[in-house]
């Protein structure tokens, strides 16, 4: 589970986030909309501990992380987390299996130990057959495809996804998010999708409006309604 | 071992008689008026135990018994050459080589199976080498043959040995042939002036196998002058040196032709002390014989076979020097010296017992025997 | 490690510019590499030669080159601890008529039998196995008409045994007989030897040694053993120390001659040459530091483009550490390519520099010798090693950036422009400069000018950090008008002048190191041009042949030159060679009349001659000035014919023809002291209106043709500059190099930022500019970034040049020069490299601009 509790962040003086609190369980996966500048990044960076907090506490499964250093951010993101980018970041100059077998590199997981996971996520989200395919011959579809594949490999405790869709068609971006949200349930990780669509938001279980005040949450109902 | 490029380098000087000998009879194209070597010169001493320069060859040659202090036997030999080699006669130079200086000594240790030896040669001047025309006294570098008072005094440091040898002569020097004056051949011309000190009473020093012990024995010390010596016909000699027990001595010689024939021999036989007087001291002339070509007779009894050159030297001999009879036995087999990846002079230099046949209790001898030209030709004029 | 492919995959991806830089470092590492094996080579078959000139001699007595009274071959060998001396006269000796020379020995073959057996001469027909006995060679060996020459001497003179050799001696020849070889120096093919005596007397070295080897007895009786008991065992003999041993050799030794180890030799010789091969190392490693710097344009180049890449990489959990290490891992990985390729072209570069230019590369210190090329592992190493460390050095920078970039923020893309070392580092840069100026003032140590090369060094890095600043001075002060294009570039520059930076700090590096090199070399030309003017102020000159020590004008000649009708005053001069101090290459010592003021000198400072009738005035070159200490005004004891003279250092002057130290002496003094009355050379003047031809063959006429030269003065100076020019011709490639590696850092960099400005010069082609007019922006902005470069460079370079006249020069060669600027050719040469980085710019831009401009503005990645 992820407590977020009293968070703050601060910017040359300005007060981005503040006293912003957020409790999701295992298994969970939520959605993080509002508009440009209101502080999504900042969170999602706080969260994925690429940033620290001015305050406020972080918490993965109990164990505080607000407070660690570089290297042990740097770990518990290797360790524990996954990432979805909206600029897919696949490597190109790996093939597909290999980008996707990547985290696993990096947690010292080599050979037959980390291609084969890589290729079961390849399967999972339908691209078994273009594993030995390099990036080039990829769509952006299927990019972000890959770029999922890899988020989920090592079974991280946490996915984070920033805007997966950005640079994606409507109709790759909906395949996309659909296989984004079955996958991380499948994986029992807690999911957080942060984007400006509510189009995108409404695949995940809840939606989170950040706003200058904080979170607070869409109403399931009116929100429910537009989706499907 | 620098002895090897010493001998390449000197392509032409091996420390050995015959060689040297050879020496005298070479070379005529060189201007050099070399002094001849004429009859009725009356040997004058001590002026004529000192260096000749104007003859174009001479030696001091001494060989002896040893004996250690637990009774054991060694041989030895020791050799100063002096050589005039025609060259740089006028130069004014102070490293001009007229003169050379040649000095080589040998142990022939039964117990050690081989000869030891070691050499010195040098060109006359600064020091290196000397030689001194009053009486005997030569050096090359820090060896030295002298004639210091009454006594003889032999000085050798080699890499194997080293002695200090004094030597004492019991009477006054054995003339060899007429008078001094020895014929080598059928021609006159080839003649030396030739003189021996047998029965030469020896204590000193001698360091051997890192030890220094005082040794004591009887020694034998030739000393000869030419110009020219050897006819062109000689293939090689054999030549022996003998003190006998009863205070008499025996030299004989012979120079082999092609064919291993005799080409020329003689002798000298001096008496037994006995035949001198009972004290057998004194410096008056022993009576000494002197024996004509015929009358000496060289006969090889064994054969022994160099491992080393495949060379064979008869090591055993009857030798008859006119009525008598003598049986010479080596001291060891092994006395070859080999020098032939330089020079290819390899020749056999030992010390030898002698007995006299048919009188086995008669007075038995020691001295040395030395045989050239049994491998390749020897190197002669 | 799966890891590796994530880095290295990229290096693949960006081939152009990997192999700009592995190029680079392979020139750097295969220069020093080639400079260093000919030298060793060189100086590993001196050694040889030495080794089996010297035997297993443990000390050389040596003196002067004209030799020493032979007196005190007699004491030293009589010496208990000398267990054997074997006294040399040796003689460079020229054949008659001839150009070659042969190093002619004279030896007692009994003496150099125990110290030098592999000399020992062998006598021609003296085989025993033939049977046939020749008598005529059997003192072959001290023969005074026999020479014997090793095989390759033979062949190389195209004589037999049995041939007649005539060997020039004093101005008049010798005839001698071909009578051996000398097996144990088969392939020396200079090598000659004959009978001491003979050499003595027929070469005029009566009395004289030129050496002698001595062989130390291992062991000595005890002292105060006389008699018998000096045949005591050897067991109980006293071990010789040989520095006490050598100590008792120099007691008996006259002044100026010196008992030394034969491995003096070697170290003189390797010193003599040391200071040449180490500006060329010098420069050598220059071109490695361009390589390096090439290195790091890649790597900058390449994290900036990767800097998204980065961040993910980041993001997703890999640390810091292991994101620097595998970014250094890159820069090793191309510098251990390059090095190893490097070495390879080095060993074949070291070939050819030895088939073209000899074992010294053109300089003259090693003639004569044939090197062979060896392998060497450690040198090998060595410089493999030194591309690693140019590789990971210029990655150093660019991996260190990379890895402190914050993930979230470089995660946004479009993020190109902050390149590194945009801002510059002024005042480090300052207290480099300033530092370098220090570092000029610390003393040579081992004749190495320590000093001089780390402020070389310092410049260098100064210059390159003072280098932003630099950039934005200029970009501020360029005018704001002109074409869009211009315009563009200048803004560029001004905007972002870390990309100018790193194109140009390569430009900068190899400019330098042209430009102090070109004006090193020409104020040295320059220099000894001058200095040649001066020297050479008489009208005609006459030399006996090439070598000072066997051939000579004797008395009667000198009168009989004197007497050629046309001559007005001749003006002899004697030449020799001193030993002032153990294990120190000798010393030049020329006697010649000399103006009591020293005024024909080239004087460097005040002269201060001795009193007439005070002690004998002394002329001493700079090197000796250094070497021992002397100075002007100083009374000094001098070795000269065995004896120490005093004598008063009247000044201290040039002479850049001997760098190991000269002392000019006056004729009339150095005949009264030492009453040599030789001469080697003539200085003559004619008298008014003679004809130089009709002058000239008379002198020739009075000897035997060949054995003297008469030449004048614009003839000896034009063949001096010659060899000066071939000397430093090495030094013209280096340069040649350096710049070339520098355009290849333009060309690399700007390849390597064209493709990420693909969207940038869509954009351009979407706002109506012709791809022509980009063209023209990427020339200016190569002009403006090699512009940059080159004037850091030429103000560096003018820096450095000063540092190697003045500290590097005067230091390790002793020499000191005027100051010349070759102002057109340095000026020709920076707007040629200019214009060649305009172009490579151009060129490397190219890919990127035949782009659509329509999907390149699309493009996202």
């Amino acid at each position: 589970m992820l407590d977020i509790d009293s968070l703050s962040r601060r910017f040359n003086g300005r007060s981005v986030l503040q006293d912003l609190s957020l409790h999701l369980q295992t298994g969970e996966y939520v959605a993080i909309v509002g508009e440009s500048g209101v502080g999504k990044s900042t969170l999602l960076n706080l969260i994925a501990g690429l940033d620290r907090p001015d305050g406020g506490r972080l918490a993965l499964d109990g164990v505080d992380y607000s407070g660690l250093d570089e290297d042990a951010l740097t770990r518990l993101r290797r360790d524990k987390l996954g990432f979805v980018f909206q600029a897919f970041h696949v490597l190109p100059h790996l093939t597909v299996r290999q980008n996707v077998a990547l985290p696993l590199w990096l947690q010292g997981i080599e050979g037959a130990a980390a291609e084969a996971p890589a290729q079961q996520l390849l399967d999972a989200v339908g691209l078994g057959e273009r594993a030995a395919s390099w990036p080039r011959e990829l769509s952006g579809g299927e990019m972000q495809r890959v770029a999922i594949a890899r988020a989920l490999v090592h079974r991280p405790r946490l996915v984070l996804a920033d805007e997966p869709t950005g640079n994606l068609d409507p109709a790759n971006g909906s395949r996309v998010l659909a296989l984004l949200g079955e996958r991380i349930r499948s994986a029992g990780a807690i999911g957080i999708l942060v984007t400006h669509s509510l189009e995108a938001a409404a695949t995940a279980d809840r939606i989170l409006r950040l706003s200058a005040d904080g979170l607070s949450e869409l109403e399931s109902g009116e929100e429910r309604s537009r989706d499907a | 071992m620098k002895r090897r490029g010493f001998l390449l380098a000197l392509a032409a000087f091996p420390a050995l008689r015959a060689w040297a000998a050879g020496q005298a009879g070479a070379g005529q194209e060189q201007a050099t008026a070399f002094a001849p070597v004429l009859p009725g010169r009356q040997l004058v001493f001590p002026r004529d135990h000192g260096a000749h320069p104007d003859f174009r060859t001479e030696w001091w040659y001494a060989t002896g018994w040893l004996k250690l202090a637990d009774g054991s036997p060694l041989g030895f030999q020791i050799t100063f050459f002096r050589v005039r080699t025609g060259i740089g006669e006028d130069n004014p130079s102070a490293f001009a080589p007229r003169q050379l200086l040649l000095a080589h000594a040998a142990i022939a240790d039964p117990r050690h199976g081989r000869l030891r030896h070691d050499q010195r040669s040098a060109r006359s001047g600064f020091g290196r080498a000397t030689y001194a025309q009053e009486t005997t006294d030569v050096r090359v570098g820090d060896w030295r043959f002298a004639l210091v008072g009454d006594s003889y005094r032999a000085e050798v440091r080699g890499e194997e040995f080293a002695y200090a040898l004094n030597l004492r002569p019991d009477a006054p020097p054995l003339l060899n042939g007429k008078a001094g004056f020895s014929v080598k051949a059928p021609d006159p011309r080839h003649a030396s002036y030739y003189y021996s000190r047998p029965q030469l009473a020896v204590s000193g020093t001698l360091s051997l196998d890192g030890r220094a012990q005082p040794v004591s024995g009887r020694a034998w010390l030739d000393h000869e002058w030419s110009s020219e010596l050897l006819p062109t016909a000689a293939q090689g000699w054999d030549w022996i040196g003998i003190n006998l027990d009863d205070g008499g001595a025996l030299m004989a010689f012979r120079l082999r032709d092609h064919r291993q024939g005799t080409l020329w021999a003689a002798a000298t036989l001096r008496a037994a002390a006995s035949a001198r007087g009972a004290d057998g001291a004194g410096q008056r002339a022993p009576a000494s014989e002197i024996l004509a070509p015929e009358a000496v007779e060289f006969v090889p009894l064994r054969q022994w076979r160099s491992p080393r050159t495949g060379i064979e030297y008869p090591v055993e001999w009857r030798i008859r020097v006119g009525r008598r009879s003598f049986r010479l036995l080596p001291l060891l087999d092994d006395q070859e010296l080999d020098s032939r990846r330089s020079t290819g002079a390899i020749y056999w230099e030992g010390a030898v017992r002698l007995q006299e046949e048919g009188r086995e209790d008669g007075p038995g001898g020691r001295g040395y025997l030395e045989m050239t030209g049994y491998g390749e030709r020897i190197r002669v004029g | 490690m799966s890891l590796a492919r994530v880095f290295l995959g990229s290096l693949a991806r960006r081939r152009l510019a990997t192999l700009f830089s592995l190029a680079a470092i392979v020139l750097g590492v295969g220069l020093g590499m080639a400079v260093q094996v000919v030298h060793e080579a060189a100086l590993a078959e001196f050694a040889r030669g030495m080794r089996s000139m010297s035997g297993d001699a443990d000390l050389q007595v040596v003196g002067a080159r004209g030799g020493f009274a032979e007196a005190s071959y007699a004491q030293v060998a009589a010496l208990p601890e000398v267990m054997a001396a074997s006294p040399i006269v040796e003689i460079d000796a020229q054949i008659a008529g001839g150009d070659q020379r042969l190093q002619l020995v004279g030896v007692d073959v009994f003496a150099l039998a125990q110290v030098t057996p592999a000399l020992l001469p062998r006598p021609a027909a003296a085989s025993p196995a033939s049977g046939v006995s020749n008598d005529g060679e059997r003192f072959a060996v001290l023969a005074d008409d026999a020479i014997f020459l090793a095989r390759a001497a033979q062949d190389a003179l195209g004589v037999k045994p049995g041939d007649t050799l005539r060997l020039q001696a004093g101005a008049g020849e010798v005839a001698l007989r071909v009578a051996g070889d000398i097996p144990g120096a088969a392939d020396n093919p200079r090598l000659a030897l004959m009978d001491i005596a003979a050499v003595q007397e027929r070469f005029g070295k009566l009395g004289l040694l030129s050496r002698i080897d001595l062989r130390l007895a291992e062991k000595v009786p005890p002292p105060g053993s006389a008699g018998d008991s000096a045949f005591v065992a050897r067991d109980e003999w006293v071990a010789v120390d040989a520095g006490t041993a050598r100590a008792r050799v120099q007691a008996l030794l006259p002044a100026g001659v010196i008992a030394e180890p034969p491995q003096a030799g070697e170290s003189q010789a390797s010193r003599l040459s040391r200071s040449y091969r180490v500006n060329l190392t010098l420069l050598a490693a220059m071109a490695l530091l361009t390589g390096g710097f090439l290195v790091f344009s890649a790597q900058a180049l390449s994290v900036v483009r990767r800097r998204t890449e980065f961040a993910f990489l980041r993001a997703i959990g890999l640390d810091r550490r292991r994101l620097f290490a595998w970014l250094l891992t890159e820069g090793a990985l191309v510098g251990l390519a390059g090095g190893i390729a490097g070495a390879a072209l080095g060993y074949a570069l070291a070939a050819a520099l030895l088939a073209l230019l000899g074992g010294d590369l053109g300089a003259g210190f090693f003639a004569g010798l044939t090197p062979k090329l060896e392998f060497e592992p450690s040198v090998t190493a060595l410089y493999v090693l030194l591309g690693i460390v140019a590789g990971v050095g210029g990655a150093w920078l660019p991996a260190r950036e990379a890895a402190t970039v914050s993930p979230a923020q470089a995660l946004k893309a479009g993020d190109e422009a902050a390149l590194p070392g945009g801002h510059g580092h002024p005042h480090l840069a300052l207290l480099v400069l300033l530092a370098s100026l220090a570092a000029c003032a610390i003393p040579p140590r081992d004749e190495l000018p320590i000093g001089g090369y780390l402020a070389v060094l310092g410049l260098l890095a100064g210059s390159i950090m003072l280098l932003p600043t630099v950039a934005a001075t200029i970009a501020r002060h360029l005018p704001a008008r002109g074409s869009v294009p211009a315009r563009l570039a200048i803004a560029r520059l001004a905007a972002a002048p870390g990309h100018a930076v790193v194109a140009a700090a390569g430009v900068l590096t190899s400019v330098a190191l042209a430009a102090a090199m070109a004006i090193m070399v020409t104020s040295f030309r320059d220099s000894v041009g001058n200095w040649l003017e001066l020297v050479l102020s008489s009208d005609l000159y006459l030399r006996s042949g090439r070598t000072a020590s066997s051939t000579y004008l004797d008395e009667d000649l000198q009168r009989r030159i004197a007497a050629v009708p046309g001559i007005a005053s001749v003006e002899f001069t004697r030449l020799d060679q001193v030993r002032l101090a153990p294990e120190q290459p000798p010393v030049a010592l020329v006697a010649r009349p000399v103006v009591p003021d020293g005024s024909e000198l080239a004087l460097v400072g005040a002269a201060d001659p001795a009193a007439s009738g005070g002690e004998p005035n002394l002329w001493i070159s700079e090197a000796v000035h250094d070497a021992q200490g002397w100075r002007t005004g100083q009374q000094v004891d001098f070795p000269l014919a065995g004896r120490l003279v005093r004598m008063h250092v009247a000044g201290i002057w040039t002479d850049y023809s001997r760098p190991t130290g000269t002392v000019m002496i006056d004729l009339d003094d150095y005949r009264r002291l030492t009453g040599d009355r030789l001469a080697n050379d003539a200085a003559i003047r004619l008298t008014r209106g003679a004809d130089m031809q009709a002058v000239s063959a008379a002198l020739l006429a009075l000897a035997a043709p060949g054995t003297i030269e008469v030449a004048p003065p614009d003839e000896i100076r034009a063949l001096s500059l010659r060899l000066f020019d071939r000397t430093f011709a090495v030094t013209y490639l280096l340069e040649a190099v350096a710049v070339a590696i520098g355009l290849a850092g333009v060309a690399a960099s700007f390849a390597a930022l064209a493709a990420a400005r693909r969207r940038e010069f869509g954009m351009l082609r979407h706002l109506g500019l012709a791809r022509r007019e980009i063209g023209k922006m990427l020339a200016l902005e190569g002009a403006l970034a090699a512009g940059v470069g080159v004037l850091g460079g030429l103000l560096a370079g003018g820096a450095i040049g000063l540092v190697l006249i003045e500290v590097v020069n005067r230091q390790s060669f002793h020499w000191s020069m005027d100051l010349r600027v070759p102002w057109g050719s340095l000026a020709l040469f920076a707007l040629g490299l200019v214009a060649l980085a305009a172009l490579a710019a151009v060129l490397a831009g190219r890919q990127a601009m035949r782009q659509d401009a329509v999907l390149a503005v699309r493009e996202d990645w």
